[in-house]
């Protein structure tokens, strides 16, 4: 007997097909964009709503985390860790290369937020990276 | 920042992470607030319980 597609069925291919990839946008400036401006990527691919919050929330963790007295990690390949810290740090994009030329980001490991304080920077950053890999799918229309 | 309240700091991060979790995640705006309810709930939620597990064993 054959199944009848009901109608809420029916309607779920067309909702759910994939877009079109954006074919104009390059995929380089795409991650370039996403990775300088968390959101930027979003942005330009017309997911204004969706690059707003990013736009708004990664730098807010940012800065908090510096609020909080947590550290940019220096790029020191003889200690793995602090190298690893130092690359999600980077994940940040332009607030990262701001706040290092402002000064910021010395990090008071003293302080009783310290360790809040780098949660805080390097989630930024590590986020800024999944922004940016959904910004990917998004140019190939993949979403 | 003034607070050293390590519950309101934890509930901030929880915050920050699941309202990017939820956009990140979902495209309509009801499944994304669900989402972040779920991802703030998740993490605060066990943040509490492994609290509570080293409080009976210390190091």
């Amino acid at each position: 007997m054959a199944e009848r597609p009901s109608s809420k069925r029916a309607a779920r291919p067309a909702a759910t097909a994939p877009a079109a990839p954006h074919a104009a946008r390059p995929l380089a400036l795409v991650y370039l964009l996403g990775w300088l401006i968390p959101g930027g990527g979003h942005l330009w691919l017309g997911r204004t709503v969706k690059g707003i919050v990013f736009l708004v929330m990664l730098p807010a963790m940012f800065v908090i985390g510096l609020a909080l007295d947590g550290r940019l990690f220096p790029l020191t390949p003889g200690d793995p860790l602090v190298a690893l810290a130092s690359i999600a740090n980077l994940g940040s994009g332009l607030p990262y290369f701001i706040a290092q030329a402002l000064g910021f980001g010395a990090g008071r490991a003293l302080a009783a937020t310290y360790e809040y304080g780098n949660a805080f920077l390097i989630t930024a950053g590590l986020l800024n990276a999944l922004v940016i890999i959904d910004a990917h799918d998004i140019a190939l229309g993949r979403k | 920042m003034n607070t050293t309240s390590h519950l309101l700091l934890m509930a901030l991060f929880a915050g920050c992470v699941a309202v990017v979790g939820g956009v990140l995640l979902k495209d309509a705006p009801r499944q994304q607030a669900r989402t972040a309810a779920e991802i703030f709930g998740s993490l605060v939620g066990a943040a509490l319980v492994l609290g509570w597990v080293l409080y009976f064993f210390p190091l």
